[in-house]
């Protein structure tokens, strides 16, 4: 995270209105694209109009298409969602290809997603199906079947030698080699 | 002459330099910042502005609106019900008095509105939500599935559908901006719109797609829960002829502290029925109470996720599902079969 995206809105990855449990609706209801008739920066999104407009309406009879020509201005899509969100993109000196492809953004996203901060990448509202930790939840089944009391449960459990059995090695060592040097002599 | 070429791109370059440094603008626009500031001055001193209609901008077209919303959702609204059930009678009454105001003395609009339908989607949603609850939780008692329906059938709920599948923009009301229960009584009317354009069983996808399937990232238990879960599960077990609810501690550790905790299991006969934990033994037992029903009914964590797959048939015989006072296995085989 970047100091830019501090006072960024911020959420969760969500489908509207469980999108796709039942059918699926495309979030994307009308776009505006603005344009001007004889600047060059307007060039790419003219070509979009003239080859490829009639053919997106076809293909996606839900979203409505507004066309706007204004003078001297950058051109721009104006995206509109069915939360109400709004979208305003630049497309200054885009080429027809790039007027496409943002185009096809708009329509695949929820919302304007690039205004989110995702606090996590995914989310759930029920987060586990084995019901809130409790402090015998990982609770080794081994356990189930001990009688009490058990001398097991008594010991302590290091992972290092205790300083007495280290002595104790330390005394069988001495007592073995004495018994070889005995054997040796005798 | 290789000397001379060198020398005429210097002079070129030299020019060409100049000249940039010569028609060359500051980069930093003072203007700007103090233009901006005016400019939220003048704002913050208007105080909040109203909301503008989006129907009145200049990029509207109300017969494409209606065109794309039928596309959309992937329905085949008749488009006369479908802009029917988007008028509301606010609307034809400001028309007519618009009319009035003009001078004429007995407007006559053509434009019929919604009341009707809204009647009639009201009854309809109703039906086919409490029929495809009954039939998606056969287990669940009539009193939850009552909840259930009370809870999606809100106005809340409903108006937020409504702004979803994108009413707000199209409906043609006086209200502005539109007040839920103006967005709630149009997705009535595109209900009963869509049950006349095409039949029953259509309306009843279209409903469940989109109200029904609100349920499907919530807990049944935090919408509807027993209210006595003690004597509820010791009336099911009497019923079913099954020995009283009997209720062991299993675990506890940090007794006479603050962090106490214990486990409370519920038996019946020496069978397991549910299992609760909580920082006293009382909490600990009403929860493992409720776990014991929630796993008869079939609502707890772990049970199948309600299917949103079903289809409703509302001309069929009505069925209820078995009330709290009558639950018990051996009912249920009867009413469910099998």
């Amino acid at each position: 995270m970047s100091n830019s995206h501090l006072f960024m809105k911020t959420g969760f990855p969500r489908a509207a209105l469980n999108n796709g449990i039942g059918r699926y609706v495309c979030q994307l209801q009308r776009v505006t694209i603005k344009f001007c008739k004889n600047n060059g920066s307007s060039r790419g999104v003219r070509d979009f109009l003239e080859h490829d407009l009639v053919n997106f309406a076809k293909e996606n009879p839900g979203i409505v298409v507004y066309v706007k020509p204004r003078r001297h201005r950058t051109p721009a899509l104006s995206a509109e969602y069915l939360n109400g969100e709004k979208q305003l993109l630049f497309c200054r000196n885009y080429t027809r290809e790039e007027v496409n492809k943002w185009l096809g953004l708009l329509r695949s996203q929820v919302r304007d997603t690039s205004a989110i901060r995702l606090r996590k990448m995914w989310h759930t509202d029920n987060p586990s199906i084995q019901g809130p930790w409790t402090p015998w939840t990982f609770r080794d089944p081994a356990q189930n079947l001990v009688e009490f009391p058990d001398p097991k449960l008594f010991k302590m459990e290091t992972e290092q030698q205790t300083a007495t059995e280290k002595l104790l090695e330390i005394f069988k060592a001495q007592q073995e080699a004495e018994r070889k040097r005995a054997n040796e002599t005798g | 002459m290789s000397s001379l070429r060198t020398c005429a791109r210097a002079a070129i370059r030299i020019q060409k330099l100049t000249s940039v440094i010569y028609t060359g603008e500051r980069g930093i626009k003072r203007w700007v910042a103090p233009t901006l500031r005016v400019i939220n001055k003048r704002k913050a001193k208007l105080g909040p502005q109203p909301e503008p209609r989006r129907s009145n901008f200049l990029d509207w077209n109300y017969n494409a609106e209606i065109f794309a919303f039928n596309k959309r959702l992937s329905e085949n609204f008749d488009v006369e019900l479908l802009q029917q059930a988007f008028t509301h009678r606010s609307y034809v009454a400001q028309e007519e008095q618009k009319q009035r105001e003009v001078g004429i003395e007995n407007p006559e609009l053509s434009i019929k509105d919604n009341t009707d339908l809204i009647v009639e989607g009201k009854c309809l949603t109703s039906e086919i939500v409490e029929r495809y609850l009954r039939q998606a939780l056969p287990r669940l008692p009539e009193e939850g599935i009552l909840k259930l329906k009370d809870y999606l059938l809100s106005e809340e709920i409903v108006a937020k559908v409504s702004v979803q599948i994108g009413t707000k923009d199209i409906i043609l009301s006086e209200d502005h901006p539109v007040r839920q229960e103006t967005l709630v009584n149009t997705f009535f009317a595109l209900v009963a719109a869509l049950a006349r354009s095409n039949d029953v069983v259509h309306t009843s996808f279209f409903v469940r797609d989109f109200l029904i399937a609100t349920l499907s990232d919530k807990e049944i238990l935090s919408i509807w829960t027993p209210s006595h879960p003690f004597q509820t599960l010791d009336a099911i077990l009497n019923r079913e002829k099954r020995g009283s609810a009997d209720f062991r501690l299993t675990a506890q550790t940090g007794v006479n502290t603050i962090l106490a905790a214990y486990q409370v299991a519920v038996y019946s006969d020496q069978q397991f029925l549910g299992i609760g934990t909580g920082e006293t033994v009382q909490v600990a037992k009403n929860i493992a109470a409720l776990d014991a029903l929630q796993r008869m009914f079939g609502i707890a964590d772990f049970s199948r996720p309600i299917p949103f797959n079903l289809t409703v048939d509302v001309s069929s015989q009505r069925t209820e599902n078995l009330p709290l006072t009558k639950w018990c296995t051996e009912n249920l085989k009867h009413t469910v079969g099998g």
